[in-house]
Parts: C-alpha cells; sequence; structure tokens
C-alpha cells in the first residue's frame, strides 16, 4: 500500500466519480427502458430532465478525468522513486499484475467517453432527440468500464509493495525480456517504419478523398502502429541511446516533458480521426472531426520525425 | 399561424385534487391578427398564453405554432423557440430587480454569446422605440411601474420575435399610461406582428386594432 | 462556429456571484481556509523532505551497524579495516556517538566523537577540526557544542561545564571549550562534539568499538553492490545505503501527510455537504430568477453552464487565494502551529528554518483536491435549478 498524497488524491476522486456514475448509471438505465419521445406524459418529461442530469455528470466526469489521466501517469513517475529499481513509471505499471491492464483501460475509457460526448452532441441537436435511448445504452456499457477502471486502480495502488525489488524499464523494454513486449523487436526497423509512414500516407490519402469509414480505421491502425514505432524506433533517438526503448522515460523532465506532448498529440488525432466514424455510423455527414484528427497526426509525426533527423544532422550517423 | 387543438390543461395539485384550467378548448390565430383573451380572474387566460410559449405543455391535445409542434418540444428547443419567436410581455414584468435596464433587455441575447456591436444595435434600437433610454443604467427596482413594463417590453423585442404575447398589460397602470401601451400596440401591429393580449381590461374590448375579443370562462371557449 | 467565450454569460455569473454577497463570502473564506491547510501541509513536508533529503546527501553511502537480538549493538572497529579492502570502497570510520537525554531540559544531545587525525566523515567536521585541536580537548576533557545546545545548557545554569551522568550513575564533567554552527540548522541545534575516548566514557562504551561504521563509496553505482558485499561478509550486521534512507524519509512524509489528508477528507466532506445544502437552498427569489431566464430564452444547459461558471469562478478564486495565503504562512511566518506535527516535537529542532522548495506538482494535488470537489457538490442542487417548471415559479 502506498500512501503518497497524489494516490490518495486519485482515489478521493475516483470516489466522488463512483458515485456519481452510479448516479447516471440509475439515471441511463431507466431511460433506456422508459424513453418514449412520443409520449406525452409526465413521466417522460421527467426523463427529459433527468437525462440533462445523466449528460452533466457524465461531461463533468470526463473533464476531470482527461487531465487526471496526465496527473495519473504524473504520479507514476513519483511513485517510482519509491520502489526500488524502478527508474520511472514503467517500473510501477510493471510492480503489479494489474498495471498495464489499467494503463491500457484508462486510456480506452477516454476514448468511450470522447465517443459518448460525439454521440450526445449529435443528440442535443436535434428536436427528435434520435440518439437519447443509445447514448444512454452506451453509457451503461461505458460505466462497467469504468467501474472496471476504478476498483482495478485501487487495487493496483493497494497492492504496490515498496518493499519489493522492481524491473526498470530497461529490461522491461529490451529486446532480450520475455514479455510480450519483446516481440515487438523482431520487427524489422524498415518494415516498421514503412508501416508508420505508409499509415499516415493513407490516412491523408483518405482525408482528400473524405472515407469516414476508412480514415476512422486507419486511425485505429495507426495507434497500435504509432506506439509499436515509438517503443522500437523513435524513442531511442529522443533519449539519444540505441537500447533505451522506455515509453514512460521522457516523460520526465530530463526530457521537457515532452512526453505528454507526444501521447496527447497521439491521442487527440486518433480520437478525432476515429470519431469521424462513429459520426458517419450515425448517417451523420458532418466531417468536421476530419481537420482536426488531421493537424493533431500530422504535428505528431512531424514532432517524431524530426527527433531523428536532428540527431543525423548533428552526427551525421543514425543510431 | 397559432393553433391550439383540442387542448386540456390540468394542474395536479396533489394526488387526489386537481385543477383543470382549460378544458378541451381550440383556437385559431392568423398572422398578424391582434386577438383579445378576455375573462374572469381564474378564467385560464394566462394558461393559454404559457401553451402558446411553450412554457407548459399540455395535458391533452397540441399547440402548433408556423407549423411547428412546440407543445412536444424538448426543453432546450422549447427555449429556443422562445428566444427566436416569442416576445412575452409578463403580468409581473419578470425583471431581475437587481440589474440596470440595459442589462435586462440584453438578457435575452447572453447566452447566444452575441458579437458586441450586434448587440449593442439590437439593445439601443429597441431601448430608442419604447422609449426608455435615458434610463438605461438605472437599476431596475428604482424605476416606475411604466418605465419597468417598457423595460419588458424592449426586451421582449430584443430579438425582433413575430409573436408578442402580453399578460394583463394595463393591470398596474393607470389610465394615461394605458393609453401609451394601446398606442405601442398599434405600432407593433402596424408593423404586422401577431399579437395575443389576455385581459379583463375594458379599454381594449372596443378597440378599432383589435381583430377579435375570446371570451374563455372556466377553461372553456364562449 | 462560436467557440470562443461567451463573455455575457461569465459577465452574468459574476453578477450572481456579488448579487448573493454575504453567502459566497462565507463560502469563499472556508474553502480558502481549507485549501491553505492542505497547501501549507505539503509545502511543509516538501520543505522538511528537502532538507532531509539533503542531509541524507551530506551522509556516507553505507552505514553498517551490529545487529544482536535484533537490535543495535556496539561493532568492531577492526570492521572497518576489513570493509577498506572491498573495492570500491576508498573510506570506512568506525563512529562514536550516541544520543544523550538531558532531563532539566527534556531534550535529547547528539553526542559525537571525533578523532583529530582520522578521515572526517561529514565536510562540516573537516573544518571543525581544523579549529579545534581535539587530542587536545582530550587532555581537558572539554567539548565543542551547536548553537542550540549552548542555549539550553546556559538556560539550566550550565555556563562553562557540563555534567554528563554515566550509564553507572557516577558523573562526568566536560568544559565547554567552543561553540560552533553547523551547516544545516537541524545539526548545530542539537550536537555537542568530543573526543570518542570521551563520547565512549559517557556511554560506557569499550574500548576497540564503535557505535557503527560509515563507508564512502566515489562510484554512487557501486554502492548497492559494496552494500552486498558487507552484508555477505558481515550476515549479522545491518547495512544501511543512504538511496534506502531516502526512499524511508520519503515514505514516512508520504505517511505523515497521507494521515494528514485522511484527516482533511473529513473536513472536505463536511465542507461538500454545507455546499451541497447552500446550493440546493434556493430562495423563491433566485427559483423565480432563472424562471425568467427560461421564460425569456434560456436553455437548461445554458443555466447549466452559467452555474458552472459560478462554481468554477468561485472555486478557483479560493484555490488561488489558498495557495498564495499558505506560502505566506509557511515560508514567511513559518508556519507557526502547523510544524511542529511535522518536525516532531523536540524543543531543540523547532528553531530550524523552513527552505523554500516550490514544486510544481504541489499546485496541480491541491488543485484537483479542491476545484473538482468544489464543482461535484454543485452537480445536482445546479441541475435541480435548471430544470425547475418555469410556468410554476414566474406567476
Ligand atoms: N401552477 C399551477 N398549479 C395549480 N393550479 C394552477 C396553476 N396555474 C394556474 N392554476 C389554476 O388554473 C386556473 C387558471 O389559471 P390562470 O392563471 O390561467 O387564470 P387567469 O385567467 O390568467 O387568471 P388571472 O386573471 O387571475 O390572471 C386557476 O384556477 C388557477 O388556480
Ligand atoms: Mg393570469
Amino acid at each position: 500500500m502506498i500512501l503518497a498524497p497524489e494516490v490518495l488524491a486519485i482515489l478521493i476522486l475516483n470516489s466522488i466519480f463512483l458515485l456519481f456514475s452510479l448516479v447516471a448509471f440509475v439515471l441511463s438505465v431507466r431511460i433506456f427502458i422508459k424513453w418514449d419521445m412520443s409520449a406525452t406524459t409526465q413521466e417522460q418529461y421527467g426523463l427529459e430532465k433527468q437525462s440533462f442530469l445523466a449528460a452533466t455528470i457524465i461531461k463533468y466526469i470526463f473533464a476531470i478525468k482527461l487531465p487526471l489521466f496526465l496527473f495519473f501517469v504524473f504520479t507514476l513517475d513519483k511513485i517510482s522513486t519509491l520502489l526500488t529499481g524502478a527508474m520511472c513509471g514503467a517500473g510501477v505499471v510493471d510492480a503489479t499484475d494489474y498495471g498495464s491492464y489499467l494503463l491500457i483501460l484508462k486510456l480506452m475509457n477516454l476514448y468511450l467517453f470522447g465517443f459518448w460526448l460525439t454521440l450526445h452532441y449529435l443528440d442535443i441537436k436535434s428536436p427528435n432527440l434520435p440518439y437519447t435511448r443509445l447514448k444512454f445504452e452506451f453509457f451503461i456499457v461505458a460505466f462497467l468500464f469504468l467501474l472496471v477502471e476504478i476498483v482495478l486502480e485501487g487495487v493496483m495502488f493497494g497492492s504496490i509493495d515498496i518493499d519489493k525489488m522492481v524491473s526498470c524499464c530497461g529490461t522491461l523494454y529490451s529486446s532480450s525480456s520475455t514479455s510480450a513486449i519483446s516481440g515487438i523487436f523482431s520487427i524489422d526497423t524498415t518494415v516498421m517504419l514503412t508501416l508508420f509512414y505508409g499509415n499516415f500516407l493513407f490516412m491523408v490519402i483518405f482525408y482528400m478523398m473524405r472515407y469516414q469509414y476508412l480514415f476512422a480505421i486507419s486511425n485505429l491502425a495507426f495507434i497500435v502502429v504509432a506506439l509499436i514505432s515509438l517503443i522500437q524506433f523513435f524513442g531511442t533517438y529522443i533519449y539519444e541511446l540505441p537500447t533505451h526503448h522506455c515509453p514512460f522515460c521522457f516523460l520526465q523532465s530530463d526530457y521537457y516533458f515532452v512526453g505528454y506532448l507526444i501521447y496527447s498529440l497521439l491521442f487527440l488525432g486518433t480520437f478525432y480521426g476515429m470519431r469521424v466514424g462513429v459520426v458517419k455510423m450515425l448517417d451523420e455527414d458532418r466531417g468536421k472531426g476530419f481537420k482536426l484528427s488531421m493537424i493533431f497526426n500530422g504535428v505528431y509525426v512531424v514532432l517524431v520525425t524530426a527527433y531523428p533527423i536532428f540527431y543525423f544532422i548533428r552526427n551525421g550517423v543514425w543510431l | 399561424m397559432i393553433t391550439l387543438k383540442n387542448t386540456t390543461k390540468t394542474y395536479e395539485i396533489n394526488k387526489n385534487n386537481s385543477v383543470t384550467a382549460l378544458d378541451n378548448i381550440t383556437i385559431n390565430i392568423k398572422e398578424g391578427e391582434l386577438v383579445v383573451l378576455k375573462g374572469v380572474s381564474g378564467s385560464g387566460k394566462s394558461t393559454i398564453l404559457s401553451l402558446i410559449a411553450a412554457l407548459t405543455k399540455p395535458t391533452i391535445g397540441e399547440v402548433i405554432v408556423n407549423e411547428k409542434r412546440v407543445s412536444k418540444l424538448p426543453d432546450n428547443f422549447a427555449s429556443d423557440y422562445r428566444q427566436q419567436d416569442i416576445g412575452f410581455i409578463f403580468q409581473k414584468y419578470n425583471l431581475i430587480p437587481t440589474l440596470s435596464v440595459q442589462d435586462n433587455i440584453l438578457l435575452p441575447l447572453v447566452p447566444t454569446n452575441p458579437d458586441e456591436v450586434e448587440a449593442k444595435a439590437k439593445l439601443d434600437r429597441v431601448m430608442e422605440q419604447f422609449n426608455i433610454a435615458h434610463k438605461k443604467d438605472t437599476m431596475v427596482r428604482s424605476l416606475s411601474g411604466g418605465e419597468q413594463q417598457r423595460v419588458a417590453i424592449a426586451r421582449a423585442h430584443i430579438n425582433d420575435p413575430k409573436i408578442i404575447i402580453a399578460d394583463e398589460p394595463t393591470a398596474n397602470l393607470d389610465e394615461k399610461l394605458s393609453l401609451d401601451f394601446i398606442e405601442i400596440l398599434r405600432g407593433l401591429k402596424d408593423s404586422g406582428k401577431t399579437i395575443v393580449v389576455a385581459t379583463h381590461d375594458p379599454l381594449f374590448f372596443n378597440l378599432d386594432i383589435v381583430d377579435r375579443v375570446i371570451e374563455v370562462q372556466g377553461g372553456k371557449i364562449l | 462556429m462560436k467557440n470562443n467565450l461567451n463573455l455575457y454569460l461569465i459577465e452574468f455569473a459574476i453578477n450572481a456571484l456579488l448579487r448573493a454577497k454575504s453567502k459566497n463570502i462565507f463560502i469563499l473564506v472556508v474553502f480558502t481556509l481549507l485549501t491553505a491547510l492542505l497547501t501549507a501541509v505539503f509545502l511543509i513536508t516538501g520543505s522538511i523532505k528537502h532538507e532531509l533529503q539533503s542531509t541524507v546527501d551530506a551522509l556516507p553511502q553505507i552505514t553498517v551497524q551490529k545487529i544482536k537480538a535484533g537490535r543495535h549493538y556496539d561493532i568492531d572497529t577492526s570492521v572497518a579495516d576489513e570493509i577498506l579492502t572491498i573495492a570500491g570502497v576508498s573510506e570506512a570510520v568506525p563512529r562514536v556517538w550516541g544520543y544523550y537525554y538531558f532531563e532539566n531540559a527534556g531534550v535529547n544531545f547528539s553526542v559525537v566523537g571525533i578523532e583529530q587525525y582520522e578521515a572526517q566523515y561529514k565536510d562540516s567536521f573537516a573544518k571543525l577540526v581544523e579549529k579545534f585541536d581535539f587530542e587536545e580537548l582530550s587532555s581537558q576533557s572539554s567539548m565543542v557544542v551547536g548553537r542550540g545546545v549552548k542555549e539550553v545548557m546556559s538556560s539550566s545554569y550550565y555556563k562553562e561545564y557540563f555534567n554528563f551522568i554515566k550509564p553507572d550513575g557516577s558523573l562526568k564533567k566536560v568544559t565547554v571549550a567552543g561553540v560552533f554552527d553547523g551547516d544545516t540548522e537541524l545539526e548545530s541545534n542539537d550536537m555537542i562534539l568530543m573526543s570518542k575516548e570521551d563520547v565512549r566514557e559517557i556511554f560506557d562504551m569499550q574500548e576497540g568499538k564503535a557505535t557503527d561504521i560509515v563507508v564512502k563509496v566515489p562510484n554512487p553505482e557501486e554502492v548497492t553492490t559494496v552494500a552486498s558485499k558487507i552484508k555477505l561478509m558481515y550476515p549479522d550486521t545491518r547495512v544501511i545505503s543512504s538511496t534506502d534512507l531516502k526512499i524511508s524519509y520519503q515514505n514516512i512524509f508520504d505517511y505523515k501527510s497521507g494521515v494528514f489528508l485522511a484527516l482533511f477528507v473529513v473536513a472536505l466532506f463536511t465542507f461538500f455537504m454545507i455546499i451541497y445544502d447552500k446550493a440546493s437552498g434556493l430562495s423563491s427569489e433566485e427559483k423565480r430568477e432563472i424562471g425568467i431566464l427560461k421564460a425569456i430564452g434560456w436553455r437548461v444547459d445554458d443555466i447549466l453552464k452559467e452555474k458552472f461558471y459560478e462554481s468554477f469562478i468561485l472555486s478557483f478564486l479560493a484555490y488561488l487565494f489558498g495557495i498564495l495565503s499558505a506560502f505566506g504562512f509557511v515560508y514567511l511566518l513559518q508556519a507557526p502551529l502547523l510544524r511542529e506535527i511535522f518536525v516532531g516535537y523536540s524543543q531543540l529542532k523547532t528553531s530550524f528554518e523552513l527552505p523554500f522548495v516550490f514544486e510544481i506538482q504541489t499546485l496541480f494535488l491541491v488543485f484537483f483536491l479542491s476545484v473538482p470537489i468544489y464543482i461535484a457538490a454543485t452537480i445536482i442542487p445546479s441541475w435541480r435549478a435548471a430544470t425547475l417548471e418555469v410556468d410554476e415559479v414566474i406567476r
């Protein structure tokens, strides 16, 4: 158990989320079951009012969760100084069996809540409130994920053992490691980079052709390809060390916190990109997300590309 | 333009008690008409106005304005409708006493985040039109009754709505001010607005500008 | 698409806050106090941690203690020579020191033995050795004391000398040969320096024994390896490296502020209830106002947004004021009362200055513990207000 104030702050906010999302969940279930837009009953009018509360709660949770995610990553970094062996957040994530699942779940929930908001704004634009039932159905599922996240987070912080030696990122993210991550290193760098830039190229093409679905799918693929290439290739140029592959260390001050920028860009770009697909599924033809997605993804590509280029310019060799 | 179709409005006071304020009424008001709703206190005049302005929903029946079923609009859209199509002059004016005249008049625009120049132009226009510009920085609570009404009218007009609704507009005014108000109404009618006035003031019953007087009694139309 | 801030709405929100002045000032004051208290605690722990960390940094990388029956025991000085043979070790010095409890004043002194011609494990000692001759001090049975110690002794009328009570009950008179100022205030406040011989006598320690042995390893990377080698050579010892110490300090203070935070949660919860109560108890005047706004075309979402601006402005102001007053309280006033909790109750240690340490994370931490919680408390009351039946409240 770790009693750092940062951890406690996260737990306190989690309990508020739990309480409020529970309220939103109950309302969602009620609306999902009883919603009838054509009814003129008192009950229906009551539900319309309750939908405002549920939506406000969900917006609130999302608005806090977004910066809180960065704070969470930051906290991992901080408590890494408490664990023998850990040098950055990677060690903390690895310290318990739940760390990596929690991290993935947290990210996924951010995407889910973001999509919920998209649905919500499309819904309240039309006087028929066409997606109200759908959005609350969607929230019922999202709530379950949130619940798992909150429980997992509590369990993770509860089970970190300060006296236990943990692995540092150097061993976790190396080609000799036995974990699933090591699979990344068996991919050839040239193949990897072709995939990365190829994926981006397709994204640009789909953007210009306004193919909403394909654009969304290329964004989904981009999350995976970008992360793998970041660990396998680009990260080493940020550290200027051919053997250092850690995706956490560049969140630290030694690298000017550039990691926060890198991950934010990737998240925003792919979020807006996938949103385009969600919107298309609802038969709405608004391409607002296109441009934003292209901008964020574009800046991401430029940023990570800049590291090896500048390295080459300065040193005349590749790593 | 405004249609109430077989509309009934019942207020639930508690589980066992309810008041039927309107009982299966049908009203049709054409564009540009000035209609007066006449009736004793408690007959249901204000309830009709509330239904037209989508401030409340009918228990049975529907209200259609400009081909829009306003009785079925979700809350946010009912607000939009009131903001754009309706200018409501309330019986008690319903101003915010601790805000200045111009702040009160601007209130309907606030949520739309208006362009400053545009908002200023609109504000000046209505303050000029209803002769209240000289008091624009005065707190509303220190205005006279007639001035307060003019602020209420100015506020109702800031978005230049097609429909004007006035509830007992002369109840708190003396004879001179009442006549002033009728002159204002005349101007509005000339500019083509559809106007509904609820009143029991005899002053309105034989006016040349009034197209129709509808008498309401016990929730029914005579 | 209008994405920019709605200044009209913000202005309205500020106006609304000002119109309910007394209520909002009350909330502002209470909330400011709470955030100030919270921030102060984090600042104090941050400061003390920093102070202790720099003390730890000045410490030798490894300390070796002998453990017998689970307790700390005197160690043979010969162990130091053995340790010196380990590769990577540059120095291994046996230390003779202990805490002496001075009953009259109720304080602890750290009594440290120093030998003139020995490698000094602390820079401040090396300086002292240049100033005072400990060979000579030894022959005269005299000592050098920290400034704080000197004051305590004087107030008990020990001006020139001090009587130490030995374990067997007999007295040892040691004269004060000088006063020194240490590197850190914690150090000079409770420290007494004399020859090792005298220290041994006061604590009844045998010749050839020492309290512990400190080891210097120039290459920080090798500290862990050296520590484990010593542990292998002497299984009956406890080997403490400065990295371990750092972590345990961090833990102690995290724990202390954690306990405090737990208490704080209770206060916060109470406050949450107060806000909830205040915000839900809408007067008929306020209800009417919201009714009017909705009647003239404000959406439910507009009212909710306006209420959000209100609570955000209020809580963010309280957050800013809280942070500022905490900085003033801790660094200008030196945190009266509050810091006793964290520094401990020893009178000697209260006089040190809290060094200014600024970590941006504290700002985020306090933010997450204040603003979102306040806003959460206003969600349901705001929703209630925003969905009032217009027709009923404006009649
Ligand atoms: N919110 C309410 N709850 C319960 N009853 C109501 C409500 N509003 C109106 N009523 C009742 O409905 C009936 C019609 O009211 P309404 O206000 O429409 O009358 P009115 O003709 O405008 O009267 P007045 O001339 O006094 O304004 C009255 O009996 C009134 O008591
Ligand atoms: Mg009435």
